[in-house]
């Protein structure tokens, strides 16, 4: 393993450039996105409509320096590293309940580090992608043993889910889950165990939605089945998500001009950017968004695919697969395809941490895609 | 080297194409709702965001036949508030409170309401609009309004009516001509934000409202203000309950005026004009607040139905004219009642001995006219009495009309009833058909469509829409209206309606007081005195009418509404330039001045033949007098000089003349007991119903005019 280690460095190429260009459009439509999207509530909120760009420059400058720095890391060292990040991204999750946690909108989901809050649940993902990619890398072909491959696979997947759903986050718990059950799943588990996770799936949801406090999840399957019935409200976000990419229709509104973010779409910067690059940039704009995030899937999958080492192959596997779904459940959400569940479109929706862990991943993906035998067209 | 298996990379391939299929799906989805659904969508997220403001039009103005205006649109003020864009609604409100002179708390919650627009005052004074202009406070509008303005107050009111605070007509020709009064309201568009602020782009769009149209009235002002004042003086004389005059053209069927006393201030048609009556009503409930108010709102002369009684003589003598135009030789025996009819004896005022069939209706004699009823027989009877449109509305523009009751046909005309209507009893209607049955009697025989709107005009003054008089029906012929207008002449010159003769003027007329009908029975005590007139009989102008209704005193039509018709005739003809035509008898008695001399403590016999004897008339409050009845007092007082022909009026001590005794009346009926007392002319209570079982004084006491009769009935 050593030789190999040192014969791969002797070869590192290049990186993918498509996929560093789609990032680069992806994060640069984001920026825009957000200071057009965000416009409204800046002016009356903050009294200054620069007030999300400016943190969205600042975010996605730092995120371009991740990038770039994971773009020169070897990540073949990550795999020694994975415990502490891992168990660092714990940690981080687990500081939410200390006084350092803070509150908005009635979830407790970020950490406030005084000069900014940071949001633990996007250091989990990568953290476990990381750890699990080495894991799995590690157990080879012991992942079918059901002792020494499933059991320990589920015992990370529940403790990494189970900190991010303590949060309420159910959007980003279905994310990892489905991420890492998507990891296992190329690394060779036994296909059978689809259908225990399926039906494990299955049943979380039906829990979720159920007793006190969860109301709000049974009321988004019913208004997902009919939005317009209860427009007003439990069926307001997906109608007025609705309404935005219907009335942008081919061409769009115009940059800038969209109706929908005036406080008809709350945070419209936020999980429903989406709907207002529709709004305002029509089915082209809204088709270029999706083709960019199918294009990034793509080359990421190619380059796990090229790639001779197994935990670049999962560890890329990963983070594709945590860019995908989390994008397309996003989509599905924003056009009203499965039931509204709160989660970000990854590069492109306001938020710091966000951007900065998507942005390093997408570093690391880069840097497994210089040891790849890719046809870099 | 671990290298990923065979396995795995057939499983990222699968992984890969399971996601391209999902972007496949959601691609699909995405052109679905932006291309398919796109219009559906667009339409639900315009409605949202567009708010539309209505603009109001310029409602119209209504004018007399003259020009004057009888009620305008005025500009006003509204105070909006657009909540979402106050920043500090405690200090605002504060402000707006205070300008405006509001409850500081009402407008706090107004101002904070969560809606996009929230009126906070209507209609403030030019004074409040300006000082809240000059604060100029953040989401607080000033917007000029138009208000409904009635510059003459209460005058016309039941004509024109009056309007909501949206500027709906809700009675009078408000409310009739409303479609053409209110335009077209325009509409400010403006999109807005979910908190209902203006968005940034769109600007607004204004679609400017259409002005309503004018319409002119055949009401002439000046000949109004003659009708509301007589119709006032008698309310507050009479101290009635109400008091209806209508002028009308004979030949046109144009309403001049039409006045009714009591009556509201359109401009504020919630508050009774009375201040004591005003105190009363701030202490009703709600509801019964609104029974007062649709009371108060009741067009006397269309909405409501009354026994015409005498005034309906000339219906019926027209009618046997019509019919027999020889019948005016005919002669006509009083003797005081009617007594071949089966259980019913029906009394005459008098015994008018024999007359013509002129003096009969001269001395509205009930006997005679039961023979000329008879003589016209019962189908005939209705079928003029339908004729001339009673029983069916008059079709003039204003709501509510009443038709009136007229029987339903012949058979069910009984021999009594075809007695009573003869008189104008067992009947009912409204004072607009009387008058317009006067009409039609003085114009030639046509039975018209009152007319009370001559013309709808625009804001430049161009017609849109005129009116033409519309005959319903030729009823009798010009020769029995010209035998008519003589015969009502002689009424005023000769018969009962003395005092509304104007030298000069040739006026005709029918008095009548009827008893009120209240919930099906005669009520006792309350009457309704009526005097419908016509001048000049030779070329008719105007016809009139005069309906008092529950005088207190007396409560004779002659009496009391005779003098309103004077009033209102002089005033009308003279303001018409009626060249007044005096004959010889006239001239006489203009260029003689009498000296009144003094009648008092004579009895009237004495009296009133040195009276006549001076060519003066005489006037007493009581049909029935004897000769003997003492005069106690007279007015103008002696030594007054008057022209010849004039009035004086006499008022009688009834005490000393006859001595009356109290009749038994234990054990008859409701019915038999009025009857009595009736013709006693004492004033009565009754309680209760069935047979009489108690009654004050007791029976044999000798009464007179200030004893008060109580009877107690009792049904077992």
């Amino acid at each position: 393993m050593q030789k190999s280690k040192k014969s791969k460095k002797s070869k590192r190429g290049s990186s993918d450039f498509l996929l560093l260009v789609s990032i680069i459009a992806l994060v640069f439509i984001g920026i825009v996105m957000v200071f057009s999207a965000s416009w409204p509530e800046a002016m009356v909120e903050k009294d200054d409509g620069y007030f999300f760009l400016r943190k969205q420059l600042i975010s996605a400058i730092i995120g371009s320096v991740a990038m770039v720095f994971f773009m020169n890391f070897d990540y073949r060292r990550l795999k020694k590293l994975s415990l502490p990040i891992y168990i660092l991204s714990l940690i981080s999750g687990l500081l939410i309940f200390s006084p350092l946690g803070s509150t908005r909108k009635g979830a407790r989901r970020w950490i406030n580090l005084g000069f900014t809050t940071f949001m633990p649940s996007d250091a989990i993902k990568v953290g476990s992608v990381i750890f699990f990619a080495a894991f799995l890398a590690n157990k080879k072909d012991k992942v079918r043993s059901f002792k020494e491959g499933v059991i320990p696979a589920l015992l990370y997947m529940g403790l990494s889910c189970g900190l991010i759903y303590l949060q309420k986050d159910l959007g980003t718990t279905i994310t990892l889950a489905a991420t890492m059950v998507g990891m296992f799943f190329i690394s060779g588990m036994k296909l059978g165990l689809l259908f225990v996770f399926g039906a494990a799936g299955a049943l979380v949801l039906y829990l979720s939605s159920r007793g006190e406090g969860n109301e709000f999840r049974a009321n988004r399957w019913t208004s997902f089945l009919d939005p317009f019935k209860d427009k007003l409200n439990t069926g307001w976000q997906a109608v007025q998500s609705l309404y935005a990419l219907g009335s942008g229709g081919l061409f769009g509104l115009g940059l800038g001009k969209s109706r929908q973010k005036f406080f008809y779409i709350p945070e419209a910067y936020n999980d429903f950017i989406f709907s207002i690059i529709g709004e305002e940039l029509g089915l082209i704009g809204s088709l270029i968004v999706l083709l960019l995030f199918i294009i990034v899937i793509w080359r990421g999958i190619l380059i796990a695919l090229k790639t001779e080492d197994l935990f670049g192959c999962y560890l890329a596997s990963g983070i594709v697969a945590l860019i995908a779904i989390q994008s397309l459940i996003n989509i599905a959400v924003v056009t009203s395809s499965i039931p509204t569940t709160g989660i970000t479109l990854p590069f492109i929706s306001y938020g710091g941490t966000s951007l900065l862990f998507y942005m390093s991943a997408v570093g690391i993906l880069l840097n497994i895609s210089r040891y790849a035998k890719l046809d870099r067209s | 080297m671990q290298t990923p298996s065979k396995s795995t990379k057939n499983r990222l391939r699968f992984v890969l194409g399971g996601i391209i299929f999902v972007g496949l799906l959601l691609a699909v989805r995405l052109v679905q709702l932006q291309i398919f659904k796109s219009e559906e969508l667009k339409k639900g997220a315009l409605e949202q965001w567009t708010r539309a403001i209505d603009i109001k039009s310029q409602r119209g103005i209504i004018y007399d036949r003259k020009g004057k205006k009888l009620a305008v649109s005025v500009t006003a003020y509204t105070v909006w508030a657009t909540p979402a864009e106050i920043k500090e609604p405690k200090d605002t409100a504060k402000q707006i409170a205070s300008v405006l002179d509001m409850d500081e708390e009402l407008v706090y919650e107004k101002i904070t309401k969560n809606v996009s627009t929230e009126k906070i005052k209507q209609w403030v004074t030019k004074e409040e609009a300006t000082e809240l202009r000059k604060l100029n406070i953040r989401g607080v509008a000033v917007v000029d309004d138009n208000k409904r303005y009635y510059p003459y107050g209460n005058f016309a009111a039941y004509i024109l009516g009056f309007t909501d605070i949206d500027n709906n007509g809700l009675y009078g020709v408000e409310k009739t001509y409303n479609k053409y009064l209110t335009g077209i309201p325009g509409k400010w568009v403006k999109t807005t934000d979910a908190a209902n602020r203006q968005l940034p782009y769109d600007g607004e769009k204004i679609y400017d409202a259409t002005d309503g149209y004018s319409i002119v009235l055949t009401i002439d002002e000046t000949i109004q203000h003659f009708a509301e004042k007589a119709a006032y003086q008698a309310y507050l004389e009479n101290k009635a309950k109400n008091v209806s005059i209508i002028v009308m053209e004979p030949f046109s069927g144009d309403v001049l005026a039409l006045a009714n006393k009591n009556d509201y201030d359109p401009n504020n048609p919630r508050e009774p004009l009375d201040k004591n009556v005003k105190e009363e009503w701030e202490k009703l409930s709600q509801e019964e607040l609104q029974k007062k108010w649709f009371e108060m709102w009741r067009n006397f002369a269309i909405n409501d139905i009354y026994e015409p009684g005498s005034t309906f003589k000339m219906v019926v003598a027209a009618a046997a004219l019509e019919e027999n135009p020889d019948i005016i030789n005919s002669h006509y025996y009083c003797n005081g009642s009617v007594r071949d009819i089966k259980g019913v004896v029906l009394n005459c005022t008098s015994k008018h001995g024999s007359q013509t069939f002129s003096e009969a209706i001269h001395n509205s004699c009930n006997v005679a006219l039961v023979n000329i009823g008879r003589q016209l027989g019962k189908e005939k009877l209705l079928e003029y009495i339908k004729a001339f449109g009673f029983g069916e509305n008059s079709g003039i523009d204003l709501n509510g009309e009443q038709k009136g009751i007229v029987p339903s046909g012949p058979e069910t005309i009984k021999e009594v009833n075809l007695a009573t209507m003869s008189y104008g009893h067992g009947i009912a209607v409204t004072p607009i058909q009387i008058i317009n049955s006067l009409s039609t009697i003085s114009n030639g025989g046509n039975l018209l469509k009152p007319r009370l709107v001559k013309e709808i005009i625009d804001s430049e003054g161009n017609s849109i829409k005129s009116f033409e008089s519309e005959v319903r029906r030729k009823v009798i012929s010009e020769q029995t209206s010209k035998t008519m207008l003589n015969i009502l002449r002689g009424v005023v010159e000769e018969g009962s309606g003395k005092r509304a003769y104007i030298p000069g003027y040739r006026v005709g007329g029918k008095t009548g007081t009827a008893q009120k009908i209240i919930d099906g029975r005669y009520a006792p005590g309350k009457y309704i005195a009526s005097f419908a007139a016509v001048a000049p009989t030779d070329d008719p102008k105007i016809v009139v009418l005069v309906v008092i209704d529950e005088p207190s005193g007396s409560y004779y039509g002659g009496t009391i509404a005779g003098p309103v018709i004077k009033s209102v005739m002089e005033d009308t003809l003279n303001y018409l330039e009626v060249e007044p035509i005096y004959d010889k008898k006239d001239e006489e008695e203009i260029e003689k001045k009498i000296t009144v001399p003094d009648v008092r403590n004579k009895p009237i016999g004495e009296g009133g033949k040195e009276l006549a004897d001076l060519g003066l008339k005489y006037i007493t409050e009581y049909q029935e007098i004897s000769a003997d009845s003492i005069i106690v007092d007279q007015f103008p007082l002696p030594g007054v000089e008057v022209i010849k022909g004039s009035i004086i009026d006499l008022y009688l001590n009834k005490r000393t003349q006859i001595e009356r005794l109290m009749p038994d009346l234990i054990g008859k009926t409701n019915e038999g007991v009025v009857s009595i007392l009736d013709d006693l002319g004492i004033q009565y209570e009754l309680k209760g119903n069935g047979k009489a079982i108690r009654q004050e004084p007791e029976p044999g006491v000798q009464i007179n005019e200030d004893v008060k009769i109580f009877v107690e009935f009792s049904s077992q």
